[in-house]
């Protein structure tokens, strides 16, 4: 069950078009898998169109309305092209994971899975911008070493089950950690865990052999 | 085929005009009518999904003209809220209502009201605009998120388009049902309650429920076969 949501500000600010294309698209990547949140999505947005809709507008105006009715429907009908609406399917040493909607696009232009640390394996999804993005995959046991965040990590939980001395996690669950947080991920189903993760700054390790880490952990930011 | 001889669209046309002409917003009321349509979007959400169906099938300029008349200003005023500018809030405007132009065929009654699906474009291509304008580099696009837009290939679970013209007919005989029986029709079928449930809220004897869906029930199936 899904038990970590994007707060209702959050919601609100991605209903409206407001929040940045990076956090809009992993929040709207929640929103697939979550039926509670797209239900308040869709709250959000009808009381978003009465906000802008309901008062009458005002009786001053320069514009041209009359030719732009008239250009618009002098406009040849473009049928547009069908899109196939078929779910894309990620693949991984022989396993199938389903993607939230709102990633499929992105399916297309995943980099190589790379073997981070230990059990750790990960695969950059280029979404541009000054943020990384990258899908990890957590084999059981698998861990990353504890780590605190110098800007902001949000990651969603795609397939599987995490904990991280924090909290456990389950598929749909979206979290945002920052440098208040200190955390040890760690796979702990038999399926491993498969996570989709947005950060803005390298991640900056805090215990034993991985703060050796931290002079390159650019390295692994990239 | 050219609708821009068509009266009824001419005489839309000239209304704007003469309107935006004298600084006053009165876009899509006749001439003989001076007030503002003040109506609220859900006011005359019935009248519009009507006018969307018939851009939708028909291509119908006038319907669109209805459309227009009642959405570009309330655009105008949001994208000027959010843009700040008047040409860009005109660019939008332009860009939301040549999607409502072209993909009618998009819109489902069933899903939504025509406000929120018109305000619903009008935001995408607000989000699509102002990361051009930031130079944001992000590969990440409205129809990543909302694709609303996004013509579907043909899914066999959708409804067969007979029975969704049936739907259509009914929404609008519905609007014709004497209010009390209206709401009760509404919230048992629209809204799934129960006739208990619907006694509940209305603060009225479950039998009256009972009675009053039967009647609707009976004047709608007489509706819809004195319309055939």
């Amino acid at each position: 069950m899904i038990k970590f949501h994007p707060n209702n500000q959050q919601l609100s600010e991605f209903s409206s078009g407001v929040m940045s294309p990076t956090e809009s698209l992993i929040v709207s990547a929640h929103c697939d898998m979550c039926v509670k949140c797209s239900r308040k999505i869709s709250l959000y947005t009808e009381s978003n169109t009465n906000e802008a809709f309901n008062d009458s507008p005002d009786a001053e105006s320069e514009h041209a309305f009359g030719s732009m009715l008239f250009d618009i429907t002098s406009q040849q009908i473009d049928k547009g092209i069908a899109r196939e609406s078929s779910t894309k399917v990620l693949e991984l040493d022989g396993r199938q994971f389903t993607l939230p909607r709102s990633l499929n696009r992105f399916a297309a232009s995943i980099g190589n899975w790379s073997h981070l640390v230990g059990k750790i394996w990960q695969a950059p999804v280029n979404i541009g911008g000054d943020t990384v993005a990258n899908f990890i995959f957590m084999e059981k046991g698998g861990s990353v070493p504890e780590h605190t965040h110098r800007g902001t990590e949000m990651t969603l939980v795609v397939n599987g089950e995490f904990s991280d001395g924090l909290a456990d996690y389950d598929s749909g669950d979206f979290m945002v950690m920052d440098e208040k947080h200190v955390h040890t991920p760690v796979a702990t189903s038999d399926e491993g865990c498969l996570v989709f993760s947005i950060v803005d700054k390298p991640l900056h390790f805090t215990s034993g052999w991985a703060r050796l880490i931290n002079p390159f952990s650019h390295l692994f930011f990239k | 085929m050219f609708i821009e001889n068509d009266p009824y669209f001419v005489h839309c046309v000239k209304t704007i005009n003469v309107h935006v002409r004298n600084k006053r917003m009165l876009i899509g009321i006749p001439l003989e009518n001076n007030k503002p349509d003040v109506r609220k979007p859900k006011d005359c959400a019935a009248e519009m999904a009507a006018h969307m169906d018939r851009v939708a099938k028909e291509r119908c300029k006038a319907s669109f003209a209805k459309i227009f008349g009642y959405f570009a200003p309330r655009l105008r005023s949001y994208a000027l809220k959010q843009m700040g500018n008047e040409a860009i809030a005109m660019e939008l405007v332009q860009d939301t209502m040549s999607n409502v132009w072209q993909k009618a065929h998009l819109f489902n009654a069933e899903k939504g009201s025509p406000s929120t699906w018109i305000f619903t474009i009008a935001r995408n291509i607000r989000f699509d605009m102002l990361r051009k304008l930031r130079n944001r580099k992000e590969d990440v696009c409205s129809d990543d998120m909302w694709p609303i837009l996004c013509e579907q290939t043909a899914d066999p679970k959708e409804k067969s388009l007979d029975e969704k013209i049936t739907l259509q007919q009914v929404g609008e005989l519905f609007n014709e049902l004497p209010l009390k029986q209206k709401a009760v029709i509404e919230a048992i079928y629209i809204e799934g309650k129960s006739q208990q449930e619907v006694a509940d809220e209305l603060n009225i004897p479950l039998g009256t429920v009972k009675s009053r869906t039967r009647l609707a029930l009976q004047r709608l199936k007489d509706m819809l076969e004195t319309h055939d």
